[in-house]
């Protein structure tokens, strides 16, 4: 387990950088010094993005402000010896949200929850809302809501959140309930509480994801001054071989983007960098959500043949240590798929124990334990080389210059987590420790980034006949995990099959400009799980809890006024499965030059969000007989619920339902 | 080559055999000197016109004859003045009317496109055009496709490209560019000749173009190739800065804005298409005052010092209403007046006037109609003669591009551009015109 921040091999890159630099100046030094040395061009941008969400979140709360981001990048190149050139850009960035909306996503957010137990109703043996840490489900002597106190001797199901002055301190301040932004709680499911403040105030579930999720307020206002170095956005030496025989080798080293694919929007192939979803969810442009790696990438021209019009091979090897997507931290206000915390919600859960709304029978809320369910540990991978990223592609276009295409493999850790389920833990009933727990499906979990395989491809062709360009991209991935309640780990490792078709075609359409096209573009994402099992059970359906096949289609108009200084933009994406959508208009004006302002909104709608619902692993009986229904043997009876996991369910959409933003974006761009 | 000139004669022979016949063309040597050298009998006069003299709105009526009237409608409108330079006799590269000898009557057009057949290298129709002759303007335009634009290879770097509002004056954008072009086939005058191999989709010409600046603009690049088949519509391909990938671009980019300016991609040197994109007709000959010069005698050039521009070069200034205008002196010349109608009924505009200078074949005066059949644009390119701009381009034998101007006359709103133009082989090298190289150059490999 690693949960500190930081980044051990920054030592490393930098000898690496150092190597590379001294590489460059030996080869200058052996080739004629200032041949082609030039001087530095410099260009840059100051941006300020503020960003308001309106209208209320599921809880009633008005989130208001959720991006004040002023930005700051240089992007700088200059020509070195022997052929050898510098790039680069910085970048910094201060977001005020979390100084001028603290109590929404700063230090003074969160408050106390209450949660759950619908098997009682007014004038029951306990009340149906109760508060953290007095849960029905409660064996401690003195809860004054348990009605459990005495039942199970030994027991562990309680914890503390009333005495500062003990271990495990958790109290009810600062939390919310898992998913209470985007659903309706205390519906009859799983509620958990999650922290919400930055580490620095609130230390509870906090821990590194990978990059992510143990953040100070420091470090999310300035989310590039970290020990990633993550100012430094990209930093790398090209140069470009010529071979006698007319044929070239480009060489590029250093921290740098490479991007594969030909698809807007959908990570198909676009997966060797891991991107930055705190920044703006899905909003930005991926360029600036990309975490740069340092990387050695050679692509060998090969050009025309007798059978290719045009061919290269590339060559990349990504030498950083791993760094996962950052899906956010719970209580930024971008946290993907809310996934952030849920992670921070189960971590606490381990750490310091905490209430679970409708648990014990599926219908009384319970106290939970330290080192009972949730994130035991977060295995981020260190650095070896069989953890880094290794890059194959081979580009070529066919020879009559019709299509273009290119074959791509690539061996990476997912950039996405995994947990794997069924950890040893101390058993609540009996208080036995995790060294005596032999049950199956247990909700303790580990967190691991697996190794991942993808085959894929792409290509694209001028299809005459629609006046429209085609595009198509696919990948086949082994070693991707998913949350599985039938196996006793409860994940599987499954195939899966992502594929892109794109069609863009510009447009006169008179009554929106005569002089200029309007760009209509489409595209329809689908993805494909193999080995796909769900099961039908008593409760529901137990098995794996994301769509085995699924859809997203996006639909972009864009006119161009003014020569090309006015862009009217609209982009319409609709997740099929989800059956949940956002709408994104702008308006993106260059006032001057270099002064560009956009003005837009995203909105999202999702239809019936009982549609995500999907099993919780309450029924998963890891304990037998204290968890077992009657009849129930070693398996998931599939009791479900939105949470923990129908984000998956949701998609990126689903879960940002209620997140209606407006933002107003000033770019104000300088060349030295 | 050897294979393909087979084919094509192999091609042209079983087409006659199918009763589809070709329209054979007969030259002459003679034909080939006059088409190369239209001024051996003395340079072209109209009674009134000097050197020297200036055409204004007050005098324009006078010189009605010899102005194109997209350039007369310029004046008469009092938007610019044109000067009158003395007529060049340009003599354009040996490799070429070499080619042009070479390969003499072996090209014709095919009966059913507008393709040609056993076309090799050089000026594919080297002869005065036949007014009785339907396909006469097909013919001309050929001339130009396989002309001298840029000859084997050409760059203009620096490239300043500004858009102006007329009613303002206001300067709304100001972009750099590098802009290159690579004959990959045909090729005459530099190695290898005559194309490069292996070409198995046979490319015969791609233009590569990179922005520098705007910063929202930079880094977009922009790939065109054009087959030897002018059949096969051309294969497009644009990185973009923002997005870091290349993109394959639908055919009808062609026709819109170019990164929002007044100009089309089809615009580009005069015409930028396939031959049969367009129906040709040929509706005569003229001489009228034409954009040519030489640009070191220039009185009036910028003094502005621009970034990549070489010791002592400095770009032609502008002038005319809003400085929408390159100030160039004018020549009588020899034109042959084309019209250009698109095949494509969805394309914005109705018709092409296009001047075509019968020595060079540039197409540097063009009137732009819209579907209506109203004047929409007047395309006007600045060219000096190779022997009076940088040194290097000195005895190229290429008519070099040296700016323009496109008006858009409805809406009052230009688009003008500043070059310097090189001929130099280093400087479009081969490994440019691909993909990859968008993508290496762009930061997104």
């Amino acid at each position: 387990m690693r949960n500190k921040k930081g980044w051990p091999g920054a030592g490393r890159l930098a000898g690496g950088a150092v190597a590379a630099v001294a590489a460059v100046l030996w080869a200058g030094t052996a080739a004629q010094a200032g041949v082609d040395v030039s001087s530095w061009h410099l260009q840059g941008y100051y941006q300020n993005d503020t960003q308001y969400r309106m209208g209320k979140d599921q809880t009633g709360n008005t989130p208001g402000l959720s991006r004040e981001q002023n930005t700051f990048s240089l992007s700088y190149n200059k020509g070195l010896f022997g052929g050898w050139k510098l790039g680069g850009t910085f970048r910094g960035s201060y977001n005020g949200v979390y100084d001028l909306n603290d109590t929404e996503f700063g230090r003074k957010a969160g408050g106390s929850v209450i949660f759950q137990s619908s098997a009682f109703a007014a004038g029951g043996p306990a009340p149906q809302f109760t508060s953290f840490g007095e849960s029905p489900g409660n064996t401690e002597p003195g809860n004054p809501n348990g009605i459990l106190a005495g039942a199970f001797p030994g027991n562990a199901l309680h914890f503390n959140y009333n005495n500062p002055s003990a271990p495990n301190y958790n109290p009810n301040q600062g939390l919310q309930l898992i998913g209470q932004r985007w659903h309706p709680t205390h519906t009859g499911g799983v509620d958990i509480a999650v922290p919400v403040r930055p580490c620095d105030v609130d230390s509870r579930g906090c821990v590194d994801f990978g990059g992510y999720g143990d953040q100070s307020v420091s470090d999310l206002r300035f989310p590039e001054f970290n020990k990633r170095l993550d100012a430094i956005r990209e930093l790398y030496v090209t140069r470009d071989f010529q071979l006698p025989n007319g044929q070239d080798i480009f060489l590029k080293i250093g921290r740098q983007q490479v991007v594969w694919g030909r698809t807007d929007l959908f990570r198909v192939l676009d997966v060797v960098n891991p991107v930055d979803f705190s920044r703006n969810n899905i909003y930005d442009d991926l360029q600036d959500m990309r975490y740069p790696m340092a990387m050695f990438n050679a692509v060998y021209d090969i050009g025309p043949t007798k059978w290719l019009q045009d061919s290269n091979v590339q060559f990349i090897w990504n030498a950083e240590p791993f760094r996962a997507d950052n899906l956010g931290q719970c209580g930024q206000a971008n946290v993907m798929l809310d996934a952030g915390c849920t992670f921070r919600g189960l971590k606490n859960l381990w750490d310091n124990g905490g209430s679970v709304s409708n648990f014990a029978g599926g219908n009384i809320a319970t106290d939970f334990g330290p080192h009972q369910i949730g994130i035991r540990n977060v295995y981020v991978p260190d650095w070896k080389l069989s953890n880094t990223t290794f890059g194959l592609k081979f580009g070529g276009t066919s020879p009559d210059g019709s299509i273009a295409f290119s074959l791509n493999y690539l061996y990476y850790l997912s950039q996405l987590p995994s947990l794997h389920g069924n950890q040893p833990a101390v058993n609540p009933f009996t208080g036995a420790p995790p060294s005596a727990y032999t049950g199956n499906r247990l909700i303790a979990f580990d967190m691991h980034y697996p190794h991942v395989r993808l085959f894929g491809g792409s290509m694209d062709y001028q299809w005459d006949w629609a006046k429209s360009a085609v595009r198509f991209e696919g990948a086949y991935t082994s070693g991707e995990e998913f949350a599985n309640t039938l196996s006793s780990n409860l994940y599987s490792t499954n195939n899966v099959l992502r594929t892109v078709v794109g069609i863009d075609r510009p447009t006169f359409i008179p009554f929106i400009s005569g002089a200029s096209t309007t760009l209509i573009s489409a595209q329809l994402f689908y993805q494909h799980i193999f080995d796909f099992q769900r099961e039908t059970r008593p409760f529901g359906t137990a098995g794996m809890i994301d769509w085995q096949d699924n859809v997203t289609g996006t639909l972009l108009l864009q006119g161009t006024y003014l020569n090309g200084r006015f862009h009217p933009t609209i982009i319409f994406a609709r997740d099929f499965m989800a059956q949940a959508n956002a709408i994104v208009p702008s308006l993106i004006y260059n006032f001057t030059n270099n002064l560009v302002v956009t003005l837009g909104a995203n909105f999202k709608t999702a239809g019936n969000i009982n549609r995500y619902k999907v099993t919780d692993c309450r029924a998963c009986n890891p304990y037998p007989p204290f968890t077992a229904a009657p009849g129930q043997g070693d398996e998931d009876w599939a009791l479900s619920g939105i949470e923990p996991l129908g984000i998956f369910r949701a998609g990126p959409f689903g879960t940002a339902r209620r997140e209606q933003q407006v933002f107003l974006k000033v770019r104000q761009s300088f060349g030295l | 080559m050897k294979k393909r000139l087979f084919t094509c004669m192999a091609a042209a022979a079983l087409s006659s055999m199918a009763l589809t016949p070709v329209l054979a063309a007969t030259y002459t040597p003679a034909d080939v000197k006059a088409s190369f050298d239209p001024y051996a009998q003395g340079m072209p006069s109209f009674k009134g016109l000097t050197v020297g003299m200036t055409i204004n709105q007050s005098n324009v009526d006078q010189f009605k004859a010899v102005l194109a009237p997209v350039v007369y409608n310029v004046i008469k409108n009092g938007w610019n003045t044109i000067t009158v330079g003395p007529t060049q006799d340009i003599k354009l590269t040996q490799g070429y009317i070499k080619a042009t000898l070479d390969n003499l009557n072996k090209t014709s057009l095919a009966k059913d496109s507008d393709n040609l057949i056993g076309y090799v290298a050089g000026r594919p129709f080297p002869g005065e055009p036949d007014p009785k002759d339907p396909r006469a303007g097909t013919k001309i335009a050929w001339n130009f496709q396989h002309g001298l634009s840029w000859g084997d290879n050409g760059t203009i770097d620096p490239f300043v490209m500004k858009y102006i509002d007329m009613n303002t004056g206001k300067v709304q954008r100001t972009l750099q560019l590098e802009y290159h072009t690579l004959n990959l086939m045909h090729r005459v005058d530099y190695a290898p000749i005559p194309e490069f191999l292996p070409n198995p989709a046979e490319i015969f010409r791609t233009i590569y173009i990179k922005v520098r600046s705007p910063s929202d603009l930079r880094n977009t690049q922009l790939l065109i190739q054009r087959y030897d088949d002018d059949s096969k519509p051309d294969t497009s391909y644009i990185y973009l800065g923002f997005q870091r990938r290349v993109r394959r671009l639908a055919p009808g980019q062609t026709t819109d804005a170019f990164l929002g300016s007044d100009l089309m991609i089809q615009d580009f040197e005069g015409f930028n298409d396939r031959i049969s994109a367009m129906n040709w007709k040929y509706l005569g000959t003229k001489d009228i005052l034409y954009p040519f010069y030489a640009h070191t005698e220039l009185k009036n050039l910028d003094p502005a010092d621009y970034p990549g521009l070489k010791e002592g070069f400095k770009f032609t200034s502008l002038g005319g209403k809003a400085d929408c205008f390159p100030q160039v002196t004018w020549q009588l010349r020899k034109v042959y007046v084309l019209e250009a109608t698109p095949v494509d009924k969805s394309s914005p505009i109705g018709k092409r006037i296009i001047y075509q200078d019968a020595q060079t074949t540039k197409m540097s005066i063009t009137g732009i109609y819209d579907r209506k059949g109203k004047l929409w644009k007047a395309w006007l390119i600045s060219n000096s003669d190779p022997d009076h701009h940088l040194p290097s381009n000195k005895g190229s034998g290429i008519e070099i591009d040296d700016g323009f101007t496109m008006v858009d006359m409805q809406a009052m709103h230009c688009s003008i551009g500043r070059f310097q133009g090189q001929i130099n082989p280093k400087l479009s090298p081969k490994d440019m015109f691909s993909e990859q190289y968008m993508r290496n150059t762009g930061t997104g490999n």
